[in-house]
């Protein structure tokens, strides 16, 4: 009886260690939605608080951008409009790239700043930032310093946000990518950097589409460098020491 | 003797018991790593629901849209998405 006993006691200890085990493993992309939900429920407190919030026109212009999304709110009104230029201005300085590059650019960077707009998002329980994310896109990717190439490497191999095969056929990717690139500077594959750019593009946003949801801070930093990485790219001298490395 | 057969199957019922959750999340790893896979070489799947494996990064995806591919790694480093 005292051995069956035991054995019980261990089995029932047994099964609740492996019961709290299940309970970690699944978190992925859960977590975000969860503070995205609870965000949106913060969000009706503050507009209808709005009366306390009229101090906070006064603030600086960081904060407009995400009120630029409440025209029906009357309190709000105000610092949107002192917000819209800055954001409008911003914006024409933002694509550097030729035009048919400046669509991917703009919609890789939407998730990346959908990530960085959580945490003011959470600070700042006046901010809605369930819809208009979009407004934030200009200020916060120019925020973050671009990568270095070893860097970046060493973070895409050791992101747990991608699977190994994954990982892999991503490597075979980039290296076709490279592979044009030496042939067209070699003079052996007859196209333009312009036609070069679509399938870098095309790659990139496959990176981040990839990474948006569990790495979106390495999202962002992709983002941040993507620029970069074309100019090196693009240029004969800058890939000739990239290749040669 | 009926107590240690019963103790034995206990041990056994809550051994596999512990280890599923874990090859399920294994599995799902796996599941989610090859619809990216089959997704980067732009092939139709939607999502990987069941994996057969064969060996040491070779697999056979079925998605849910009825399509079945093996994937693997060939001997030049190679991700390979054939459809079956």
């Amino acid at each position: 009886m005292i051995r069956s006993a035991r054995i019980g006691a261990v089995v029932l200890v047994i099964v609740l260690a492996g019961c709290g085990g299940v309970k970690t493993a699944p978190p992925g992309t859960s977590p975000p939605t969860a503070t995205q939900a609870e965000s949106a429920k913060a969000a009706p407190a503050p507009s209808s608080v709005t009366p306390a919030s009229p101090p906070s026109p006064s603030p600086p212009s960081p904060p407009p951008p995400i009120v630029a999304a409440q025209p029906p709110t009357v309190a709000a009104q105000p610092p949107t409009v002192a917000a819209q230029p800055p954001a409008a201005a911003i914006e024409p300085t933002a694509p550097s790239g030729p035009a048919p590059a400046a669509k991917p650019a703009a919609r890789a960077e939407a998730p990346a700043t959908k990530a960085l707009a959580k945490a003011p998002a959470a600070a700042a329980p006046s901010a809605q930032p369930s819809k208009k994310d979009i407004a934030q896109e200009p200020e916060k990717p120019k925020a973050e310093p671009p990568l270095d190439l070893a860097s970046l490497e060493t973070r895409l191999k050791e992101t747990k946000a991608i699977g190994l095969m994954t990982k892999i056929s991503l490597k075979n990717q980039v290296d076709d990518l490279l592979n044009q690139f030496r042939a067209f500077y070699a003079g052996k594959l007859q196209t333009t950097l312009a036609e070069l750019r679509r399938p870098y593009d095309l790659l990139v946003l496959k990176v981040l589409s990839l990474l948006q949801d569990s790495d979106p801070t390495l999202a962002a930093a992709i983002v941040a460098s993507r620029e970069a990485l074309w100019g090196i790219l693009s240029d004969r001298a800058k890939f000739a020491n990239f290749a040669s490395n | 003797m009926s107590k240690r057969v019963i103790g034995f199957v206990l041990m056994i019922g809550t051994v596999a018991f512990v280890a599923a959750p874990s090859l399920a999340a294994d599995d799902a790893a796996t599941r989610k790593d090859l619809t990216a896979v089959i997704a980067l070489q732009g092939l139709p799947c939607g999502e990987v629901i069941s994996v057969k494996t064969q060996g040491d990064n070779d697999h056979i995806a079925t998605c849910k849209n009825g399509n079945r591919y093996h994937v693997f790694l060939n001997s030049t480093g190679r991700v390979v998405v054939e459809k079956q």
